[in-house]
């Protein structure tokens, strides 16, 4: 049947057009309709390089006389992509997509629902494909939403490639839960773990060689396997009162992403491809070493060394050997859509292949991803997401060490008239002055995290009934995030710190194997209803089941067989499992009152249980409201007035977040002891009627509009505070727990987020668009019912948090001559002053600029990379002479001379100014295009652009943006030696057929 | 109005469909939970926590075992990762021992882990009903077992804060008992150990568990019982009880043939992934400015000649500088990652035994000190005999004698002698005790 149709169209197709060749008759007509079928009135048509033009009447008809056929016509309306359209003849039936931007016109509201931008009550960030990936391609996901919108913090942990970053949404929502934002994509809760690899048992960063502390092996994090080209947008609910539909998981935020999907039309393809390289961001150089300060330092035998060494031109930059290398990087992205009104795809390949700033590190990845829509009835729309990813990193050895390992800890110790290369025969020699030789590290030591996972999801949206004004839908969705992750951290038997006879463990096979499995299903109602004086209620109501299963196995062998590595081939083996899982119930409403777009309210609850409460059954309520008032739409202003919006708004919702991790329960941990078993009782004590912290959000704000919205400002206001909140309190060690995991205290964020979006310039060749955000975020522990005490760093002789009730909840103390009565001094605060963030996108004819200027002004870490190179006397400042105040004593001597007395100079402001982003581009003219492939290619776009390209701080290390202990804690900006970050260059190569 | 009605009907539904929805309770997935033990004891189980007893022991050791041999000047602690080592315990510059900093807070904190452990047990066997699973004897052998090892684990913990005191009742988390002063707290310590003899006394013939190889000739009631009364030899003379010392030792696996000076009970190690590696060992090789345990050099040139103690250190190729410091000689005391570090042994009681005579039958102090000095290849004490200079004596075969097994800081102090340990650099201190971690609330 359809065929014959199809036939027939042709026919009829030939019919016409033959007539309108043959007479040359130049007037065309035709109807442009929307996706969904409608037509579209108002739209315009031009045709292309003349000012000729029409637009189309109330039923999407057009007319246009042309001056010849074939003629290529020109489609354009306000929220509709624009479509170029070559025609011979009469009639034209035009289909036109919806445009990106349009999207981003609309804000998620519910699990279910979204809302038009301009009515909605909540400061919602949505950040579109162009935003995203436009400028530069990132790395990962998470890495491309430095500075585009306000509110987040968005740290790097560490600049090993394949990711670790953190994002914090409105400043600290938890001290021990979870603080990392819910992600969901195309309706599927998406794990974010990151996974230690069990370097501890090398590294003994947290000494003892305990496992407890699997912090500081520097895992990567799972969001970083989406691609982020597949992403149409990007959604982020900040708070509790956007996002307490999401119920007991949104309290750290929820980021809400969408992929590409495919559109009825001709056939797209689009293959872009990304080539460049990556280099050291800031290297701090070798210290100005002379006869004098190598005695100094040294004694008397390094000073025959270094003269020898200097004399024959063998002083080396070992820090220049082993981060200046320049990575290569390759990005590929190819996709294809298209479909016709029923049925839609989008498919799309990614690969991503980059070498990190050190040797034998890097980062692959391979990722298939297939979106397909199909609209079986008229009534029924089916959509399915598929994404296949592979991923591989090579992280290296880094960050903190109690064993002189880390290739960054050697380093610290390590003079340039060090003899650290192989000889001829490749034997490295052992590090005369460390326990382990970095180039030999660097060379032999594998540590590579490898994810295979796919992300699978549907949804089903059945009209239920359609009336004049009323209609009830139900949508069923599912969703799967499955994967595999493989660790392997290798240390051969030849390494310097794994050689009997220097006391090692003759290798080391770490093998970790985590399997990930988290599905989650819903059904949801919507109801729509609209009043004859244009009023419209609508009704959601919904159910909602998760369940999360992650079972995580290490295996620690140790005494390696000849050069093998599997873990059965070594003296000693140890065996690790950890095993999780959770259920959680849901339930919620929502009504939403549209009144004629002037004032739109809200009111709605979740209810949700959870086995990872105490009492799994014990329903948990999280209710929400908000109101948006458009005074625009009141009628004050005509329109021709410059006011285009002027909207106030205010919402307010709860959200909560679940006890961390075997918080329930005190247990036995097992060990061994010269091979008998045991079970010794936790450092920690949980709570069996641990409760989850409560987040309560107020925000309230204005959004304004001016000369029809080229020029919009933004402000929002919000108090957030976390209720129950979730300590891991220090508990006098003498009762046998060195903590106790209670609900203990409360917290509140206060802030400010300011944006600003312009058009300054708006002419025919030359457009200027500017996004400027800024924001500000202020925290105080409110109550807390145990002792105040500190977290998150090496103790107060060197700088540490310190949860204290009436002060910040970030406060970094330590000791220091004048301490307040609680002992301690305050020495600074990781929380900034004040974020910032300007983009500008200037366009001129063909040529594309944007860059994107990041600022943190403020906030400070605690740097105790420059101590660790002091104590060896190898800091590159060790004699500049600008700390002391005296300024007697060169930096490095003034620092170690505040060891024990002070720790304010470890405490050093983490400030930053970034060229975060910048891309120049240059789309080639049709003309040139037109011959290519019989005018087949639809557009090309080369150009240049990089990450990270300027940085100006005055911190004294690689990067202020760093955590020796990962990401999902507050308490991140603690540096130890970590793998130092990197600027991208990339030459960009887009076509469009 | 309809409209509302059904409205109301799928909110209705909905509540229904949520509540009918019940959610699986998970107990600890990823290991055995406190409260399992406290309803159903088994004999296996007991194994199971003994085991945990003799390896939270261990935790944190080779901290303790530093803090004493740095302070007491032994050796100095050289470490890239870590610069408090030679700065905080040294008094180095203008730097004082922290209270909340992982020299007293990680060996603190782990001795009162294995005090709780032990107290968990003790509360096990009291809470139920266990006459199905162990005899009368074996649950007195297993209190006396766990009265010593926490009495024992206290001493180590109030060696560290000495004046400072320690809580010695700590069996109810939920109310700890008071920190007591250092007099009383070794009073609590030499009850809790006579108590526990005690028990050990009415243990019958066997504990109903195995011990590790470091308890070798100790892991009977009946043997172990000359363990406990060593320990409270140790505690009596920390008390300056001389009498006491004598008494007890007279109980103890005391031997003083001369032939046995390792006779004794031993943390022991392996390089078991699920176990802990002797923490005082670092390879010759592996001895470098950024990890090593450096002499004293006063250690080395105070010795007597041919004194084969000696052995216990090894003289590197070139010496090992770090923050001012500079040595070529380290400890080499345990030669390998599963050589066992002694609890008491039997050197120790020759010693203390020495030290009980004292004042009383100095000859028998000499004759002890000989034994002694003849297994270190040395000639006999040939000095006066005057209490003072046999305890100067005594305190200098403690010295060599006990080398890295944590006794030279305690020993100066309790005669107070601290300001003869020498000073390595200008601005250094030598610390009397350590402050009560921060965390205690004191």
């Amino acid at each position: 049947m359809k065929q014959n149709n199809f036939y027939h169209r042709i026919l009829l197709f030939f019919l016409f057009v033959f007539p309108c060749l043959v007479f040359g008759q130049n007037t065309i007509t035709g109807t442009v309709n929307s996706e969904s079928g409608d037509s579209l009135p108002f739209v315009n048509v031009i045709e292309k390089g003349t000012s000729n033009g029409t637009t189309t009447d109330i039923d999407g008809n057009f007319s246009i006389d042309v001056s010849s056929v074939p003629v290529t016509l020109i489609f354009s309306s306000l929220g509709m992509e624009t479509i170029e359209q070559s025609v011979s003849g009469s009639p034209v039936n035009v289909t036109m997509a919806e445009s990106a931007q349009a999207l981003s016109e609309v804000v998620v509201t519910g699990l279910a629902t979204s809302i038009k931008r301009a009515n909605s009550a909540n400061a919602v960030a949505s950040i579109s494909a162009e935003e995203l990936v436009g400028t530069t391609p990132p790395p990962t996901l998470d890495g491309a939403l430095y500075g585009k919108f306000a509110g987040a913090i968005v740290n790097q942990n560490s600049g090993a490639p394949g990711g670790g970053i953190s994002i914090k949404l409105r400043g600290v929502t938890s001290l021990q839960g979870n603080t990392q934002p819910l992600y969901i994509i195309d309706g599927v809760y998406v794990d974010n773990s990151s996974i230690a690899a069990g370097l501890n048992a090398v590294s003994a960063a947290a000494a003892g060689g305990n496992s407890a502390s699997l912090l500081q092996d520097n895992a990567s994090n799972r969001i970083a396997d989406i691609n982020p080209d597949d992403i149409e947008t990007l959604d982020v609910l900040k708070g509790a009162s956007a996002a307490a539909i999401y119920g007991s998981r949104a309290a750290a935020g929820v980021v809400i992403i969408t992929t590409k999907r495919g559109r009825a039309g001709e056939t797209k393809f689009r293959f872009n491809q990304s080539t460049g390289w990556v280099e050291a961001l800031n290297l701090l150089g070798v210290r100005d070493y002379n006869e004098q300060r190598v005695r100094d330092s040294f004694g008397d035998d390094a000073v025959a060394d270094f003269i020898a060494a200097r004399n024959q031109g063998r002083l080396v930059d070992y820090e220049e050997e082993i981060y200046g290398r320049k990575g290569f990087i390759s990005i590929t992205n190819f996709s294809m859509s298209g479909g016709n009104s029923d049925t839609k795809y989008y498919a799309s390949f990614g690969h991503n292949n980059e070498d990190g700033i050190v040797n034998n590190t890097g980062y692959k990845k391979t990722s298939l991803r297939l979106n397909l829509d199909h609209r079986p009835k008229d009534f029924l729309k089916l959509s399915f997401s598929t994404n296949y990813v592979h991923s591989s990193s090579d992280r290296g050895f880094f960050n903190n060490d109690n064993s002189g390992t880390t290739i960054g800890i050697a380093l610290t110790s390590t003079r340039p008239w060090d003899q650290l290369f192989p000889d001829a025969n490749g034997v490295y020699p052992d590090h005369p002055n460390n326990s382990s030789n970095p180039l030999q590290t660097r060379d032999l030591v594998r540590n590579n995290e490898s994810v295979n996972r796919i992300i699978m999801g549907g949804t089903a949206t059945l009209d239920v009934f359609n009336w004049e004004n009323s209609s009830l839908e139900l949508i069923l969705r599912g969703g799967l995030d499955f994967y595999g992750q493989q660790s392997r951290a290798i240390f051969p038997k030849e390494l310097q710190f794994q050689k009997l006879t220097n006391g090692g463990l003759n290798g080391v096979s770490i093998q970790g194997d985590t399997q990930n499995k988290n599905y989650n299903l819903s059904a949801f109602l919507v109801h729509n209803f609209n009043t004859n004086n244009d009023i419209n209620f609508r009704t959601q109501a919904g159910l909602t089941r998760e369940f999360f299963d992650q079972n995580t196995e290490l295996i620690t062998a140790s005494g390696l067989v000849a050069s093998e590595t599997n873990v059965d081939q070594a003296a000693n083996t140890g065996v690790n499992q950890t095993r999780f899982l959770q259920q959680d119930s849901g339930f919620f409403v929502q009504e939403e009152v549209n009144f004629q777009d002037k004032v739109i309210a809200t009111l709605g609850v979740r209810g949700d249980k959870s086995s990872n409460n105490g009492d799994a059954n014990e329903i948990f309520y999280y209710p929400k409201g908000s109101l948006a008032v458009n005074l625009h739409e009141m009628g004050f202003w005509n329109d021709s007035s410059k006011w285009s919006q002027f909207k106030v708004r205010a919402a307010y919702g709860e959200s909560g977040n679940f006890p961390p991790r075997g918080g329930l329960f005190t247990s036995y941990n097992a060990a061994s002891t010269d091979g008998l078993l045991g079970i010794s009782i936790s450092t920690i004590r949980g709570d069996g009627n641990l409760k989850s912290e409560r987040q309560k959000e107020l925000e309230f704000g204005a959004d304004l509009g001016f000369f029809d919205g080229r020029l919009q400002l933004s402000g929002t206001y919000y108090i957030k505070t976390i209720e129950d909140l979730i300590l891991r309190a220090a508990l006098e060690p003498s009762t046998g727990f060195s903590t106790q995991i209670v609900n203990a205290g409360e917290m509140e964020n206060r802030g400010i987020e300011l944006s600003l979006y312009a058009t300054p310039v708006m002419t025919d060749d030359f457009q200027w668009d500017l996004s400027v955000n800024w924001f500000k975020n202020e925290s105080e522990i409110t109550r807390l019912d145990v002792e105040p005490f500190n977290i998150g760093a090496f103790g107060a002789t060197l700088g540490t948090y310190r949860i204290e009730e009436g002060r910040s909840a970030t406060q970094l103390v330590g000791i220091g001559p004048n301490p307040d009565e609680s002992g301690f001094q305050v020495h600074g605060d990781a929380e900034p002053d004040f974020q910032m963030a300007m983009t500008n996108n200037l366009s001129y004819k063909n040529v594309d600029l944007s860059f994107l200027w990041q600022w943190k002004n403020g906030g400070d870490n605690v740097n105790l990379t420059a101590l660790l190179t002091d104590l060896n006397g190898t800091s590159a400042d060790y004699d500049t002479i600008d700390l002391d105040p005296a300024g007697q004593l060169g930096n490095g001597p003034y620092r170690l001379s505040q060891l024990g007395s002070s720790a304010e100079v470890f405490v050093e402001d983490a400030s930053y100014l970034r060229l975060r982003e910048v891309g120049l581009y240059y789309n080639l003219p049709d003309k040139f295009l037109d011959g290519i492939l019989g005018g087949a290619i639809d557009g090309v776009r080369i150009g240049f652009s990089g990450t990270n390209l300027i940085n100006i701080f005055d911190y004294n290390s690689y990067d202020p943006e760093v955590s020796n202990f990962g990401g999902n804690t507050p308490f991140t900006g603690i540096e130890v030696t970590p793998f130092p970050s990197s600027k991208r260059y990339l030459f960009n190569f887009t076509a469009n057929f | 109005m309809k409209k509302h009605i059904y409205k109301l009907l799928f909110f209705a539904l909905i509540i229904g469909a949520v509540s009918s929805c019940q959610i699986e309770e998970y107990s600890d997935l990823n290991g055995p939970e406190v409260d399992a033990f406290a309803e159903n004891l088994t004999r296996g189980d007991l194994q199971d926590l003994i085991g945990g007893i003799l390896f939270s022991s261990r935790e944190r050791l080779g901290t303790y075992f530093d803090d004493c041999g740095v302070i007491g000047r032994e050796y100095w602690r050289f470490s890239g990762s870590d610069p408090r080592f030679t700065t905080d315990l040294l008094g180095g510059d203008n730097s004082v021992l922290d209270n909340n900093t992982f020299y007293i807070t990680g060996p603190w904190a782990s001795r009162y882990r294995s005090v709780k452990n032990a107290n968990l047990i003790l509360g096990f066997l009291d809470g139920q009903d266990v006459s199905g699973q162990f005899t009368a004897a074996e649950v007195n052998a297993t209190r006396g077992f766990l009265k010593t090892i926490m009495a024992y684990e206290l001493l180590l913990n109030l060696n560290l804060t000495y004046d400072n005191g320690i809580r010695v009742d700590v069996a109810d988390e939920n109310n700890l008992g008071p920190f007591v002063g250092r007099a009383e707290a070794l009073s609590a310590i030499r009850a809790m150990l006579a108590d526990g003899a005690t028990d050990l006394s009415t243990g019958g013939g066997n504990f109903p568990f195995i011990l590790s190889s470091g308890f070798a000739g100790f892991n009977t009631p009946g043997t172990f019982l000359q363990v406990n009364k060593a320990i409270a030899a140790r505690v009596a003379a920390y008390q300056g009880d001389n009498a006491g010392i004598l008494n007890l030792l007279g109980d103890s696996f005391l031997d003083l043939s001369g032939g046995s000076m390792d006779t004794g009970v031993y943390y022991t190690f392996s390089e078991d992934a699920n176990d802990i590696v002797n923490p005082l060992f670092i390879s010759v090789g592996g001895s470098s400015a950024a990890q090593a345990r450096v002499v004293q050099p006063s250690f080395i040139t105070d010795a007597e000649a041919g004194d084969t103690r000696l052995e216990k250190t090894v003289q590197l190729a070139a010496p090992l500088t770090l923050d001012d410091l500079t040595g070529d000689y380290i400890v080499f005391r345990y030669t390998d990652n599963d050589v066992p570090i002694p609890m008491i042994r039997n050197e120790e009681l020759v010693l203390l035994y020495a030290e009980g005579n004292v004042s009383t039958n100095s000859s028998e102090a000499v004759n002890a000190i000989n034994t002694v000095r003849a297994a270190a290849g040395l000639g006999p004490y040939t000095g006066a005999t005057d209490p003072a200079s046999l305890i100067n004596e005594i305190l200098n075969q403690r010295r060599y004698s006990l080398f890295a097994e944590g006794h030279r800081w305690i020993d100066m102090r309790r005669f107070n002698k601290l300001g003869e340990l020498p000073l390595d650099r200008p601005e250094d201190d030598v610390w009397s005790q350590f402050p009560i971690p921060l965390t205690e609330n004191q």
